[in-house]
C-alpha cells in the first residue's frame, strides 16, 4: 500500500516514541487510553455508563456484557469485540462514537491490540497497589550515587541518555539547604562555618553537619509548617460573608513546636484527626485537632443550617481526600467519580466521619466562632479556670434545686399577686409612671395638642401613635439636674429605620439644647446630656445598630450624675447594650426649662412610632433593677388581665424566684458571678478552634442526590472508601479509627502521598506532579519504584520526617548544579527526571523573609497572634464588613516571619497573594508559580522590600568603608555568594549613577531614606545612604535573589 | 484544538524561537505581553468563531436589584397590596431563613410608575429612570433570569463562576484565558469596585470573586483601587523618580543576563520581560488614570459625579478608558441593591448612581465605533420577592431574596438591541415563558466571546473544566443579533 508522504513524514517526525514496547503493561500503556476515551461512558459512574459496559474493572473486559459477548478474548485480538469496535468503518458501531469528539490514535490502536494478543494481564490502579521496596536498579556510574534515591534517578537519567550535573559548588549547596530546611538564606557566618577553606565542594561530612545545625534552628519548624498550613488552610478569619476574626492561632503554633520536636508523621496525623477521640486527650493534643476547624465558615443571615453543616463536611472531606489519600474524592459529592472507584457512598461513608461533632451551622461573627474551642489559660489562670468547670455546674445544679423545690410557694404566691405588687418591685426611686395603655382619649398625665390615634398592637395594650401634631407633653416631671443622677425608662416602636426623633425628652430648642433626650438616630438608639451644645454636653450612641423598626423594644437609659459619657448606661429589652461616646465635654450643672415630652423636643425633633410605659427615676439602676423594669410592665399587665398563659405563669415564677426567694437570688448571684469570672478569664487568655465529638450519636451521613443538601437520601455509616478495604474489627468506626487506618500500613496510598510532597518541597515539583491526584486522571509518577521505595522506607522508619528530608538532600541528585544545558532543555525541560539540582523561584513568604533576614532586621520572636505588616493603604475596604480598617502593627511585628501574618481569607496579604499564596480558602497542597509585571512591583516598590534595602544598606557599610568590599558584603547575604568582576562593575556603574543623581536631590534622598517604620543611620549623608538604598533594592530584585 | 494544545504549540514554536519559558511563564506571556511577544492575531487563532465582542464590562449590581421595581412591570398587582402570595404561586418553594419564619407573605405592588420605551416597547420605571430609557433599543432585556442560590455568598459566586462554592474561575478570567490580552501595559482582566451614595445595607464583596480558580494566575482580575495606588504596588516609593527606577531596572536585567549565562534557565528571560513590562505598566497607568484631559463633554455625558474617584459613574468612565487600550474585560462592583428594607428610600439613589453612566456608557462607545464589539453586561445575583419583608406601607417595603426570576440586560458585542426575552407570572414569582438560568447566559456570553462552551475547557483534576458546570446549558440564539 502506497503510503501518502505526509503520512510518512508524521512517522518519522514522530520517531522512537511510536514504537511499541516489547512487553505490555496494562497501568503504563493501557490504561491511560482508557481513561481519557473510554471512561465516561464506561467507567466507575453508572449514571453515565452505557450498555452495562465497564472498562474500570478487571471483570468488565472477561464477562459478557449486555451484547452477549465478552469484550476481550484473551490472546485474539481479531476475536475480541472491543478490537472490532476500534477498527470498524461503520460509523453506527465505531468507538468512540464520533460525536464524542475523541479519537483513538494509532498508535494507541496498536497498543490495544500488542496487548490484547499477549493475554490482555490486568493491574489495579497504581496507587491501590501497596508500595514495596523494588530491588534498587543498576546503573553504570555506580559511584555517582550517595543513597538509593540516586538509583533510581540514575537509571532513569541513563535510560534517557542523559548525565547528571555536577555537584553544585559548596556555597550554592549551602544556600540551597539552608533555604530548604529553615526557609532563610545562609547567614554570612553560618556560611563561615560550614564552607571548605580551599574551594572544595561539601564533603558528606560538613553537609552532615550543616543539615544538623540547621534542622536544630527554631526556624526549621516555621518553615515546614508554613508548607502544612497550606495544606491545612490555615487563616485567621472564617472566610464567608462578613469574614471575620477567628481566633485559632494556637494551632498554627502546634503545628510549628510538631516539627520543631520532629514528631512522627503518623501521630501528626492522628492528633489533628482524632486527638479529641484519644484516651484523656492533652492540651496540645486538643489543640492539634484544629486542623478541623480550619474550614470555611458562614454567619450570613438567611443560609440555612443544613446547607452549612454540609457544606463543611464537603470541605473536610475534600481535604483529606487531597492530603492523606491523593485521591479527589470531593469528584464523588454529587455522583460516583468518573475515573476512579470512589462512589457517591464512599464519600458520604466518609463525611460521616466529620459530621457528628459539635461545631454549629454559624460562625456568629466571633473570634470563637460559637465553638467547640479550648481556652488555654495562662499558669496565673489557670487554677481558677479550672476550679470553674466543677463550681459552675454545681452551682448551676443547686439552682436548679431550688427552682424545683420552691415550686408550692410559687403556687401559692401566683393566686394571690397583684399587679401593684409587682409595680412596687420597681417603685424606688420612681418619680412618675406614664402607662399610655388608654385606648381612647388623651393619655393620662399628658397633653396632647391633636388627637391622639390609639394603635391595638400595643406591647401593653392600646398605644398612643405620637407623630409630629401629636406627641405627649408631660409636663414638670423630670426636671433632672445635669450633674445629678437620674433613669428613663420606655417601651417603643419606631417605624422607620433611617428615621431621627424624639423618644423621651426634656430639652429646649433655644438655650443651646439646654436638657436630657433618649432619641432615635437611623438604626442607633442615643442620648443627650446637654447643658450648652456642644461644647458643655454629652452624647452618647449604640455603637452597633440597635433599633429594630416595627417591633417593640425596651429601653432604660441610666445615669450616675458624675458628669461623664462613661457614668451613662443603655439597656435594650434588659440587656446592656455598648455605646460610645460621640462627645463627652460636660461640665456644668444646669436644668432644663422645657417641658417633658414623649415624642419630640420642645419644639423640633419628632419621633414617628408608638410609646408606652415611660417611668423617669430619680437615681441610676443597676443591671439587676433595669432588667426587672424590662420585665415588670407586661408581667403586671398579665395578672391585671387574670387567667395568665402557662407562658406567663413560667415568667412570673422566675420573677418570684429573682424577687422574693432569698437562696435562689444568692446561688443566681453565684453563677453569674462565676460565669462571669471564667468569661472575663476566657477574654483575657488565647482560645483555640477544636474538634469535639457528639457523645450520644454514632457518625453516620445521608446520601445527598446529587450533593444538595435537601434531598438526604440513603443513611450510610462512617466508612472508608470500599476500594481501599474496611476498618480493622475491633477499631472504632469514628474519626480515632479512620485515622489510624490512615496511617496504618492496610493503607496503600498516605505514605506516598506524604513524601511525594516533601519531594516536592525540595525539587519544585512531585514524583506525582499532581499531588493531591493519584487518582487515574492523575500524572503518572515519573520514578514509580522510587515513592514507593521512600513511602515504605518512611513508614518503616517510624515516619521520622527529619530523617526524610536528610536523606533527600544528601543525596547527589539534590545537590547537582542547577545548570540547564540545550541538551538538557531539550531532553528535559522541566527536571522531571532530575537532570540538575532544582531552581525554582520561591515562595512569597521565602521573598519576604529573605529580605528581613539579609538585612539583618528580621524579628526571632516566635508565635502568638497574627502579625499586621506593612500593607497597601485602605487594603481591606472594599471586602471587609466590620473589618474593613486594616490597622497596621508598630515595631517588631513589622518584621516578624511571615508564617506569623495575620490571614484574612477575603484579602489575602497582598504581598504573598501577588506571589501565588493560596487564599487558604481550601486546601493547597501546591501552589501555582507564576512569574508576573506585579511580582516585580512587589519587590521593587512594596515598603518592606525597599526599608529592607536600607537597612541592608547601613548594614554592609559595617563592612568597612570600601566600596567593593560593601557591595560583596551586601551580595553575601541576599545570594550567599560573592560577585563576579562583571557584576561588580555593573553595580558600581548603578551606584556612580544613583550618587550622580541624588547629590543634587537631598530632598529625594530624603524622602526615600524615610520609607519604613525604622530610622535611618544620622551619620550617613542622605544622599550616600540612598544610593546604596536603591543598589541593595536592585539585589533583592534579581531573579538569582528570588530563586531557590 | 484545546486551548491547552494550543498552549503546546505555542509553547514548541517559543522553544524553537528560542524564547523559553515554563508553561506557565508562557501563559503569563499570552495573557499580559499582548500579540506582539505572544499569539499573533488576538482573538482569531484560538477561538471557535469570529467574536462578537472583543471586550467586556460586566456591571455587577452587588445585593439583587429589585426586578418588579425597575423592569419587570406588574400592572395587576395595584389590587394585591396587602394580600397574601397564594400558595399556588409559592408552591412552597424554599426561603431564606430572613423571612421562612414570617407568619405572612403580604404582597408589595412597586411604588412606582411604569412607561413603555423605545421601539421595543420595554416597560421601565418611569419615575426613576431618566437616561437609560434613551437606550431601550440599544439594549437586550432578559427578564426571566434564575438560579439555585437564595443566599448572597453563593449567589455572587454562582453568577460569576457558574459554580456556588468558591475556587473556579470567573467570567473575566475565562475571556482573559480564552482572548489573551490586547495590550503591552495593562493587564486583561481589571476589577473596579464603586462606592454606592447610599451604603446602607452593602454586601461583602472579596478577591475570590475575580480569582483565576484552576485556571493559571495569570488570568485572575487584577483590582484597580479609587484610594492609594491605582494597582497595588505600581507607584514607585517616595523619592524615586521614574528616572532612578529605569537605571535600577536596567541594573537588575543587565545582572539578570549574566545569571542566564552562567544557568541557562530560560525562566530568567521571562523575568526581565516582566521587569520591562512593570515599568510600561508604571508608565501607562497614570495616563490612564489622569481624567483631566477628558473633555467636558465627557463630564456633560456621564454626569459631574464622574469627576469623583470611586464613584460608579467615575468606574465606568475607567471601563471605557480602559477598553480604549485594550482591556479585554473589566468588572465593575456596584454595591447596595440588598433591599431587605426601604426600597422607597434607597431605590432612588441606586438608581441615580446607574442611569446616567450606563446611558452615557452605551452613547460615548457608540460615538467611538466601539459599541459593536464591547459587551456591557448588567445585573446582580438574583432578584427579589413581590412579598414584603418586614413593615408594609404603599410607600415603602422591604423584599427578601428571589432566585427564581430576575432580569439582567446586555448592549453591544453582538447582542440584539430592543429583544426583550423571558416572561414571568403575574407576581414575577415564576417564569412562565423562555426561562434563561445563569448558565444559558453564561454560554451565551461566551458564544458571543467566539467559543462554544462545551469546548472552551480547561484541563484540572482531570477533568475538562468549564464555566458551564456539568448540567445542560444552551446558547440563546434570540439574545443574539
Amino acid at each position: 500500500m502506497r503510503q501518502p508522504l505526509a503520512l510518512l513524514l508524521l512517522a518519522a517526525a514522530l520517531g522512537a516514541a511510536e514504537v511499541l514496547p516489547e512487553k505490555i503493561v496494562f497501568n503504563r500503556d493501557i490504561r491511560p487510553i482508557l481513561a481519557d476515551k473510554c471512561f465516561h461512558c464506561h467507567g466507575p459512574d453508572p449514571g453515565t455508563r452505557k450498555a452495562g459496559l465497564r472498562l474500570d474493572t478487571e471483570a468488565g473486559f472477561f464477562i459478557a456484557a449486555e451484547s452477549g459477548d465478552a469484550p476481550v478474548v484473551k490472546g485474539q485480538a481479531e476475536k475480541s469485540p472491543l478490537y472490532q469496535r476500534l477498527i470498524t468503518k461503520d460509523k453506527d458501531d465505531l468507538m468512540p462514537p464520533p460525536e464524542s469528539h475523541k479519537e483513538l490514535k494509532a498508535h494507541e490502536i496498536a497498543l490495544l491490540t500488542a496487548w490484547i494478543n499477549q493475554g490482555a494481564p490486568w493491574q489495579p490502579h497504581w496507587s491501590f497497589i501497596p508500595p514495596v521496596k523494588a530491588p534498587l536498579p543498576d546503573v553504570k556510574n555506580v559511584s555517582w550515587a550517595k543513597n538509593p534515591v540516586d538509583r533510581f534517578i540514575l537509571a532513569r537519567l541513563e535510560q534517557a541518555g542523559l548525565k547528571p550535573e555536577p555537584e553544585a559548588d559548596a556555597r550554592s549547596l549551602i544556600r540551597r539547604v539552608s533555604l530548604d530546611l529553615i526557609g532563610l538564606p545562609p547567614s554570612p557566618d553560618l556560611i563561615a562555618r560550614h564552607l571548605p577553606k580551599d574551594g572544595a565542594r561539601l564533603s558528606d561530612a560538613a553537609l552532615g553537619k550543616l543539615i544538623d545545625e540547621l534542622m536544630a534552628m527554631p526556624a526549621y519548624g516555621e518553615h515546614r509548617a508554613r508548607y502544612w498550613l497550606d495544606v491545612a488552610r490555615y487563616s485567621d478569619t472564617h472566610g464567608l460573608h462578613f469574614d471575620k476574626y477567628r481566633e485559632i492561632w494556637p494551632y498554627r503554633d502546634w503545628v510549628i513546636k510538631a516539627f520543631n520536636r520532629n514528631q512522627p508523621f503518623d501521630q501528626f496525623t492522628v492528633e489533628q484527626l482524632a486527638g479529641d477521640l484519644l484516651p484523656n486527650p492533652t492540651e496540645e493534643q486538643l489543640i492539634a485537632t484544629g486542623l478541623q476547624r480550619c474550614n470555611i465558615t458562614t454567619n450570613e443571615g438567611g443560609t440555612i443550617a443544613e446547607e452549612n453543616l454540609a457544606n463543611y463536611a464537603a470541605d473536610r472531606v475534600q481535604t483529606m481526600g487531597w492530603v492523606y489519600l491523593g485521591l479527589l474524592t470531593n469528584c464523588a459529592q454529587c455522583h460516583d467519580h468518573k475515573f476512579d472507584p470512589v462512589t457517591a457512598r464512599d464519600y458520604y461513608s466518609m463525611a460521616a466521619f466529620f459530621r457528628n461533632t459539635t461545631q454549629g451551622a454559624l460562625d456568629g461573627n466571633v473570634k470563637d466562632g460559637r465553638g467547640p474551642i479550648l481556652v488555654i489559660p495562662t499558669d496565673a489562670d489557670r487554677p481558677r479556670w479550672n476550679a470553674l468547670k466543677q463550681e459552675i455546674p454545681a452551682a448551676q445544679a443547686a439552682l436548679a434545686e431550688q427552682r424545683k423545690s420552691a415550686a408550692p410557694e410559687i403556687a401559692a404566691w401566683l393566686k394571690a399577686v397583684k399587679a401593684e405588687d409587682l409595680q412596687k418591685d420597681v417603685a424606688e426611686g420612681l418619680l412618675a409612671r406614664f402607662p399610655l395603655d388608654e385606648g381612647k382619649g388623651v393619655p393620662a398625665g399628658t397633653k396632647s395638642a391633636g388627637t391622639v390615634e390609639w394603635k391595638k398592637d400595643g406591647k401593653l395594650g392600646a398605644a398612643p401613635a405620637v407623630k409630629k401634631g401629636s406627641t405627649l407633653e408631660l409636663g414638670e416631671v423630670g426636671k433632672f439636674d445635669t450633674m445629678k443622677p437620674f433613669s428613663v425608662a420606655a417601651w417603643v416602636r419606631v417605624a422607620k429605620a433611617e428615621g431621627t426623633g424624639t423618644i423621651v425628652a426634656r430639652m429646649e430648642d433655644r438655650n443651646a439644647a439646654r436638657g436630657w433626650s433618649l432619641f432615635q438616630g437611623g438604626r442607633n438608639y442615643g442620648f443627650y446630656l446637654i447643658s450648652k451644645w456642644p461644647d458643655d454636653a454629652i452624647k452618647v450612641t449604640t455603637t452597633r445598630p440597635s433599633v429594630r423598626p416595627g417591633a417593640w423594644q425596651h429601653l432604660v437609659l441610666t445615669y450616675d450624675g458624675k458628669g461623664k459619657a462613661g457614668g451613662l448606661t443603655l439597656y435594650v429589652d434588659g440587656v446592656r447594650t455598648e455605646i460610645r461616646a460621640e462627645i463627652d465635654k460636660l461640665k456644668t450643672a444646669s436644668v432644663s426649662e422645657a417641658p417633658t415630652f414623649v415624642g419630640q423636643r420642645s419644639q423640633s425633633e419628632f419621633l414617628e412610632g408608638e410609646v408606652q410605659d415611660v417611668r423617669l427615676y430619680d437615681r441610676s439602676l443597676d443591671a439587676r433593677h433595669a432588667g426587672l423594669v424590662f420585665k415588670v410592665g407586661p408581667l403586671a399587665r398579665a395578672v391585671a388581665m387574670g387567667k395568665p398563659n402557662a407562658q406567663q405563669q413560667a415568667a412570673l415564677g422566675e420573677h418570684y424566684l429573682a424577687t422574693r426567694h432569698q437562696g435562689f437570688r444568692k446561688t443566681g448571684d453565684a453563677v453569674a458571678r462565676l460565669t462571669s469570672e471564667q468569661e472575663t478569664i476566657k477574654n483575657r487568655n488565647p482560645i483555640t478552634h477544636i474538634q469535639e465529638e457528639k457523645k450520644d450519636s454514632e457518625p453516620f451521613a445521608h446520601i445527598l442526590i446529587r450533593g444538595a443538601y435537601d434531598k438526604p437520601g440513603e443513611k450510610v455509616a462512617a466508612a472508608i472508601p470500599a476500594v481501599l478495604g474496611k476498618l480493622p474489627e475491633g477499631e472504632p468506626r469514628n474519626r480515632l479509627g479512620l485515622a489510624r487506618w490512615i496511617v496504618s500500613p492496610a493503607n496503600p496510598l498516605t505514605a506516598r502521598v506524604t513524601v511525594n510532597r516533601m519531594w516536592q518541597e525540595l525539587f519544585g515539583q512531585g514524583i506525582v506532579k499532581t499531588s493531591e491526584d493519584f487518582g487515574i486522571m492523575g500524572a503518572p509518577p515519573t520514578h514509580p519504584e522510587l515513592l514507593d521505595w521512600l513511602a515504605v522506607d518512611f513508614r518503616e522508619n517510624g515516619w521520622d520526617v527529619k530523617r526524610l528530608y536528610r536523606l533527600l538532600i544528601t543525596s547527589a541528585a539534590y545537590r547537582q548544579a542547577a545548570v540547564m544545558t540545550p541538551e538538557k532543555l531539550a531532553k528535559d525541560r522541566d527536571n522531571s527526571l532530575v537532570s540538575r539540582g532544582p531552581r525554582f523561584r520561591m515562595d512569597g513568604e521565602m521573598i519576604r523573609d529573605l529580605a528581613l533576614a539579609a538585612s539583618g532586621s528580621l524579628s526571632p520572636r516566635m508565635y502568638g497572634a497574627g502579625t499586621l505588616p506593612y500593607q497597601p493603604e485602605n487594603i481591606w475596604e472594599v471586602v471587609g464588613m466590620g473589618t474593613e480598617k486594616y490597622v497596621q502593627d508598630k515595631g517588631e511585628n513589622l518584621y516578624r516571619r511571615t508564617v506569623y501574618n495575620f490571614w484574612k481569607r477575603m484579602a489575602a496579604p497582598a504581598n504573598l497573594d501577588i506571589f501565588n499564596a493560596p487564599s487558604r480558602e481550601m486546601s493547597c497542597v501546591r501552589r501555582d508559580r507564576t512569574n508576573t509585571p506585579l511580582q516585580a512591583l512587589v519587590a521593587m516598590n512594596d515598603p518592606q522590600f525597599v526599608e529592607a534595602a536600607r537597612n541592608l544598606a547601613q548594614r554592609v557599610f559595617m563592612a568597612g568603608p570600601n566600596e567593593d568590599a560593601r557591595l560583596q558584603a551586601a551580595a553575601e547575604r541576599v545570594l550567599g555568594r560573592t560577585l563576579r568582576d562583571d557584576e561588580l562593575k555593573v553595580l558600581r556603574g548603578s551606584l556612580k549613577d544613583l550618587r550622580t543623581h541624588y547629590a543634587g536631590r537631598q530632598a529625594e534622598a530624603e524622602a526615600l531614606l524615610k520609607v519604613g517604620e525604622s530610622k535611618p543611620q544620622a551619620e550617613v549623608p542622605a544622599a550616600e545612604l540612598a544610593a546604596w538604598t536603591m543598589v541593595c533594592n536592585q539585589l533583592l530584585n534579581l531573579d538569582e535573589t528570588i530563586t531557590k | 484544538m484545546s486551548l491547552l494544545h494550543e498552549w503546546q504549540s505555542l509553547e514548541t514554536r517559543r522553544r524553537f524561537l528560542g524564547r523559553g519559558a515554563n508553561a506557565l511563564g508562557a501563559a503569563a506571556l499570552t495573557s499580559l505581553l499582548g500579540p506582539t511577544i505572544a499569539h499573533a492575531a488576538p482573538g482569531t487563532a484560538a477561538t471557535h468563531f469570529k467574536p462578537r465582542a472583543k471586550r467586556v464590562i460586566y456591571l455587577h449590581m452587588v445585593g439583587g436589584p429589585s426586578q418588579m421595581d425597575l423592569f419587570d412591570y406588574k400592572p395587576g398587582l395595584k389590587d394585591w397590596y396587602d394580600k397574601d402570595l397564594p400558595d399556588s404561586i409559592r408552591k412552597g418553594q424554599r426561603l431564606t431563613t430572613m423571612t421562612s419564619g414570617q407568619a405572612r407573605f403580604p404582597i408589595a405592588p412597586s411604588k412606582f410608575n411604569f412607561k413603555q420605551f423605545g421601539q421595543c416597547g420595554m416597560w421601565m420605571n418611569s419615575d426613576l429612570f431618566q437616561h437609560l430609557n434613551k437606550n431601550a433599543d440599544d439594549i437586550c432585556w432578559m427578564r426571566s433570569l434564575n438560579t439555585e442560590a437564595i443566599n448572597h455568598e453563593p449567589a455572587i459566586c454562582a453568577m460569576q463562576t457558574g459554580n456556588q462554592v468558591t475556587g473556579r474561575p470567573c467570567l473575566g478570567s475565562w475571556a482573559s484565558y480564552g482572548l489573551g490580552s490586547e495590550n503591552d501595559n495593562l493587564p486583561a482582566f481589571v476589577v473596579l469596585i464603586a462606592t454606592p451614595t447610599n451604603r446602607e445595607q452593602e454586601q461583602a464583596i472579596s478577591s475570590r470573586l475575580w480569582s483565576s480558580g484552576y485556571l493559571p494566575g495569570v488570568h485572575a482580575g487584577v483590582s484597580f483601587r479609587s484610594k492609594g495606588d491605582p494597582i497595588l504596588f505600581i507607584n514607585n516609593p517616595a523619592g524615586v523618580s521614574e528616572d532612578v527606577r529605569r537605571k535600577a531596572i536596567d541594573g537588575i536585567n543587565e545582572l539578570n543576563r549574566m545569571n542566564y549565562r552562567q544557568v541557562g534557565d530560560p525562566e530568567i528571560h521571562t523575568r526581565i520581560q516582566q521587569y520591562e513590562m512593570a515599568f510600561r505598566m508604571q508608565a501607562s497607568v497614570p495616563e490612564l488614570t489622569d481624567l483631566t484631559k477628558e473633555p467636558e463633554s465627557t463630564f456633560t455625558l456621564y454626569g459631574e459625579e464622574a469627576r469623583k474617584p470611586g464613584t460608579f459613574a467615575n468606574s465606568v468612565l475607567m471601563a471605557r478608558r480602559l477598553a480604549e487600550r485594550g482591556v479585554r474585560f473589566t468588572q465593575i462592583y456596584l454595591n447596595n441593591w440588598d433591599h431587605h428594607a426601604n426600597v422607597g428610600g434607597r431605590m432612588p439613589s441606586q438608581v441615580k448612581d446607574v442611569d446616567q453612566p450606563c446611558h452615557a456608557l452605551i452613547e460615548d462607545l457608540k460615538r467611538r465605533g466601539m459599541f459593536e464589539d464591547t459587551l456591557i453586561i448588567w445585573g446582580g445575583e438574583f432578584g427579589r420577592t413581590i412579598y414584603s419583608q418586614g413593615g408594609l406601607s404603599k410607600e415603602n417595603y422591604g423584599r427578601d431574596h428571589h432566585p427564581r426570576c430576575f432580569t439582567m440586560w446586555m448592549a453591544g458585542g453582538g447582542a440584539k438591541g430592543g429583544a426583550i426575552y423571558g416572561e414571568t407570572d403575574d407576581f414575577s414569582y415564576n417564569i412562565v415563558k423562555d426561562p434563561l438560568h445563569i448558565s444559558d447566559f453564561h454560554a451565551t456570553v461566551v458564544h458571543l466571546l467566539g467559543y462554544n462552551h462545551e469546548r472552551f475547557t480547561f484541563k484540572h483534576q482531570g477533568l475538562d473544566q468549564k464555566l458551564t458546570g456539568v448540567l445542560p446549558a444552551k446558547v440563546v440564539k434570540a439574545l443574539v443579533s
